[in-house]
Order: structure tokens, then C-alpha cells, then sequence
């Protein structure tokens, strides 16, 4: 059984498909990915999935509860944090821990326990007497994630909660839910850095304009979409003449900062390079550096999502 | 623990902060002490049923009810301010319903109420013990006083919490209404000798409804019209509530 199963769940607002019949099947013990541009429908899935909003049509099943007949009971076992940011501005770190905890039934006993966890794994024990009006936007989204891990849970809803966070943040907080998820926590994970969802994601779904567009593990997603590679060749001196020599060959630039750079892009790199490579052997040219740039994620985002925008174009 | 007395413990803490009960409490003294001998030069006494009261006993028995419909803010207060800190939507993606959340709305304005009430009697005592006249008919008065103004007020408070969006909006809407309750009604001076628009004005008011229940509750002297006042009383604050209910089950998210 999946930890979430959806099956062709809608959101409308009047004519405006804001999630367009969404099917999703995440196991239990992963960190999903749900990657997508602005506007393609990822946070109205969280509230969706979250019970927040209840959708126009489909069906959803959450830790195998039926989402829509009974969210309370969905609710009391997950855990969710927005992207909006969400905090009582009158009560201090500490104080916002221990409430939130309290909120949740957790046992004081342990609610004292978990908040000096808590303020220890998220670097707050420095500020853990300061209002939450008084903080930074990083530090207050730093609470706002540590809160939520006051209580038990079995599946954990992130909308872009590295947003606001500086990278030795966004890291600790990475490798915190990386732990979890070892654990056995489930996690649903949204965000616009892909190298984020790189680094943690076990599956990956790119959403647009409110359909799935692409669903899969991060490599296998390489595997499919990033045929396209990137060779980069550099030359210690400016050979203005490289342009005549490359005649008839396609897939490449050049540019002239600091010595001739040749950049290949192509699904046939590796021919476009030994093409290349006679020509500036022939030629007596000496290479100074030559490196192949693995497919990112965030390649094969922007080739997907644009690929999907040109055949609803 | 019940997830209304969980929700009521929250917002009992982020509520009763000392700037909080500076106001709740200061402000009224100023009002009886200040306010109450200061204008005893130009009001010596009140009439009131078959009773002549001082101006600070009179004014201080007003505070009561002044003082449940202050409190009554922090309903719309919190509202507000789940709103716009991102709270409400976070309490409702955890354990809780809407319901539950307007619940512990309504409980939490019933303790501030209740307090703020017991408060003001305690340091108004020594100014309207002479003419009190407790017992077991009026005492209820007093409590029905707190609870169903705290819920009227609150109510209002809700509604125009869930219907205004800015900051600067929400804080003149608020003010000039509880301006307009404040001082269009008897908690501060009689009906009786009041220019007669004035004096009509008051009783399109329900804190005058209130500070007459709370004054009938005191000086023991409970009649027709206090009873149909608290009738018209029940009868808004049920109608209102449900307004409030259905805004806030409304509301988007």
C-alpha cells in the first residue's frame, strides 16, 4: 500500500484547472520530490493532500485513510509546513516550541525533551528566549520547520522550506529530514532548487500547468530526458580562426574569455567531440582542459517543462 | 486533552501578555478613578431605579461592562492575527476542525470576560459597596453579563476579523466601532438628562443593554426592562455568533 495514492484529483477555480487529474503513488519511508514553475499547481496539491482544500473531483487515500471522507484523521498524522510563513509573534523560540508541542498533546516530559533537541539540531539555542516578531525571515523559518518536528508523525508535507535559509542552514536542514527519512518518516518535499531535490529526493514528479509531466527517480529521469550532454574544451590561446576550421560542424559554441572555449551541447556529443578533436589535432592546436558536465535535474526540469509549455502552446 | 482546551491554552498564552493586561486593567482604573472624581464636580449623582448613586460608583459599575467588551477584542484580535501570521492555516492542517478553533474563540474571550469582570468588581468595590445589594437572583446577572456580552462582542470583533484584509483597515474598522460603543451608551453617563437623539442613540447600542444587566446584577435591582434587555441580548449575540460561525467557516484558504 502507498503512503499517499491519489487518482485523478482536480482543483478548479470556475474555469482555471489549478491541479488537472493528478494521479500519485509515493511509498512509505521516501522523500518525494514535487518539483514545478511558479504557478503549476504544487502548493493548491499540498493543500489538497493536506486536507486543507477539498478537491473538485478524484479521489485521494493518505497513510491509507480516505483523505476526503475523514481529514481529521489524516491530519492527526502528518505533519505539514507551508510556504507561508506561520508564527505567534508574541511568544519567544522557546515558548513557540513548547506551545506548538502542547497544541499536539505531546507529553510536557517529553515536549521539554524534544524543544532542547529541537533548539540544539536547528542552531536556535542562541535565540531561543526572542520573540518571534524580533527574527530574521531565516531564523523564523527555521522555527516554523523545527516546530513541526515537536510531535510524531508518518508522513511529513514540506512546501519550499528552505526559502529565507542560508546554505549551511539549508544543508543542516537537509540532512536532518535525510535522517528522518532513515527513520522511516515519509516526506513530501516541494522546492525550486533543483540541486535540493537532487540531493534528497528518492522520486521525483515536475508538475505543470496542474498535470504531471514527468515521474520518476532523479537518474532514471537523466536517463530518459537528459540525453543532451555538455562537453566544455579549452584552448590557452585565442584562435579567432577556430570558427573556419569547425565549418560543417553542429552543436557547438564558441567564446573567447580568457583563451578560446569550445562548449558542445548535444545528444551526440561524444561524435560532435571526436569531429572536433581531428580537426585540432590536424591542426597542431593543443588542448589545454577538456571536461564533461554531468545532466542536472535542473536541465532536465527546464527541458521537460518546456517541452510540455510548447505542446500545450 | 480536548482539542478545544488545547486550542484555548494556546490562545489564553499568546493573549495575555503584559501589554495586554496593562490595558485590561489600567485603562479602566484611569476611566473610575480619574475620570469618576474628576466629574464628580459636574455630576454629583446619578439616579438609578430607586437609588441615588456617586459618579464614581456608577461610572465604575459601567467599567464592567466596558471592560467585558474590551476583552471581547481579543477575539477578534486573534482572528486577525492567525490570519495574517500564517496560524490559522497552520492549525488547520493539524489535529483541529473549524470548529473547533471557533470554539476555543468563544471559551477563550468566556475567561478574559469572566477575569477582566471579577477584576474591575474587585478594585470598583470600595467605590459601590455602600449601595451593592448582592444576592442569589443578581449575582447570576453579572456572570450572564460576561459570558453573553463576551460572546456579542467577540462576535462582532470575529465578523469584521474575517471580512477586512489590511492591517490599517482592520484597526480603524475596530476602533471606531468599539468608539462608537464605548461612548454611545450609558456606561459612562445616564440615559435620564441626556439630549433625547442621545439618549434614543444608547439604546440602539448593546453594551447600554450590557451595563444595565451588570448595574441590575449590582445594585439589585432587577425588572421588566432589564429582562427584556437581556432577552434582546441573548437574542443578538445568538444571531451574531452564527454570522461569525459561518464567515469563519467560510473564510478561504
Amino acid at each position: 500500500m502507498s503512503c499517499i495514492e491519489t487518482k485523478l484529483l482536480s482543483k478548479s477555480y470556475g474555469i482555471i484547472n489549478a491541479v488537472d487529474g493528478i494521479d500519485l503513488s509515493v511509498n512509505y519511508g521516501k522523500i518525494f520530490g514535487f518539483l514545478g514553475p511558479n504557478g503549476a499547481g504544487k502548493t493548491t496539491t499540498i493543500k489538497l493532500l493536506t486536507t486543507l482544500i477539498p478537491p473538485t473531483a478524484g479521489t485521494m487515500k493518505i497513510l491509507g485513510i480516505d483523505a476526503i471522507r475523514s481529514p481529521l484523521e489524516v491530519r492527526k498524522k502528518i505533519g505539514v509546513v507551508l510556504q507561508q510563513p506561520s508564527y505567534e509573534p508574541t511568544l519567544s523560540v522557546e515558548k513557540s516550541l513548547e506551545k506548538y508541542g502542547m497544541m499536539w498533546n505531546v507529553e510536557r516530559k517529553i515536549r521539554q525533551d524534544r524543544v532542547e533537541e529541537l533548539l540544539s539540531a536547528f542552531d536556535l539555542a542562541e535565540i531561543r528566549n526572542i520573540k518571534n516578531d524580533e527574527l530574521s525571515i531565516g531564523q523564523r523559518r527555521r522555527v516554523q520547520v523545527a516546530r513541526e518536528f515537536m510531535h510524531d508523525m508518518k508522513l511529513l508535507f514540506l512546501d519550499e522550506p528552505t526559502v529565507g535559509l542560508d546554505p549551511s542552514a539549508r544543508r543542516g536542514l537537509l540532512d536532518f529530514i535525510k535522517d528522518k527519512a532513515k527513520d522511516g518518516l515519509t516526506v513530501f518535499f516541494t522546492t525550486h532548487l533543483l540541486n535540493e531535490a537532487e540531493y534528497i529526493c528518492d522520486e521525483v514528479a515536475i508538475i505543470n500547468k496542474g498535470k504531471i509531466i514527468a515521474i520518476d527517480t532523479p537518474e532514471e529521469l537523466k536517463n530518459k530526458f537528459g540525453r543532451e550532454k555538455t562537453i566544455k574544451i579549452h584552448l590557452d590561446t585565442v584562435r579567432k580562426d577556430l570558427s573556419d576550421l569547425l565549418i560543417g560542424i553542429k552543436d557547438y559554441e564558441l567564446d573567447f574569455n580568457s583563451g578560446t572555449n569550445i562548449t558542445i551541447r548535444s545528444n551526440d556529443s561524444e561524435e560532435v567531440l571526436l569531429k572536433i578533436l581531428q580537426i585540432l589535432t590536424a591542426n597542431n592546436i593543443v588542448i589545454e582542459d577538456l571536461s564533461a558536465i554531468p545532466t542536472s535535474l535542473e536541465e532536465i526540469f527546464l527541458s521537460v517543462v518546456n517541452k510540455s509549455n510548447a505542446s500545450s502552446d | 486533552m480536548h482539542p478545544v482546551i488545547r486550542l484555548v491554552n494556546r490562545n489564553l498564552t499568546i493573549s495575555l501578555n503584559k501589554g495586554f493586561m496593562i490595558w485590561q486593567v489600567i485603562f479602566p482604573l484611569i476611566y473610575i478613578f480619574v475620570g469618576g472624581f474628576a466629574y464628580t464636580a459636574l455630576i454629583d449623582s446619578v439616579s438609578y431605579g430607586n437609588k441615588t448613586l456617586d459618579y464614581p460608583a456608577y461610572i465604575a459599575s459601567g467599567m464592567i461592562g466596558f471592560n467585558i467588551m474590551n476583552s471581547a477584542l481579543v477575539s477578534g484580535i486573534i482572528i486577525w492575527n492567525d490570519r495574517r501570521h500564517g496560524m490559522f492555516e497552520q492549525i488547520l492542517v493539524g489535529p483541529f476542525t473549524r470548529t473547533h478553533y471557533i470554539l476555543s474563540n468563544v471559551y477563550t474571550i468566556g475567561i478574559i470576560g469572566l477575569i477582566s469582570a471579577t477584576l474591575i468588581t474587585a478594585v470598583g468595590y470600595p467605590l459601590f459597596f455602600e449601595s451593592i445589594e448582592f444576592n442569589f437572583l443578581t449575582m447570576p446577572l453579572l456572570v450572564f453579563a460576561s459570558v453573553v456580552g463576551s460572546i456579542l462582542f467577540g462576535s462582532i470583533a470575529s465578523i469584521i476579523s474575517t471580512r477586512l484584509k489590511s492591517s490599517e483597515g482592520f484597526n480603524v474598522v475596530i476602533n471606531t466601532v468599539f468608539l462608537f460603543f464605548a461612548f454611545v451608551s450609558t456606561a459612562f453617563y445616564p440615559a435620564e438628562g441626556s439630549p433625547l437623539p442621545l439618549s434614543i442613540a444608547f439604546y440602539f447600542n448593546p453594551l447600554t443593554y450590557l451595563v444595565d444587566v451588570v448595574r441590575a446584577g449590582i445594585f439589585g435591582n432587577f425588572d421588566t426592562f432589564v429582562a427584556i434587555e437581556m432577552l434582546v441580548l441573548v437574542t443578538l449575540s445568538l444571531t451574531l455568533f452564527s454570522i461569525a460561525t459561518k464567515l469563519l467557516a467560510k473564510l478561504e484558504l
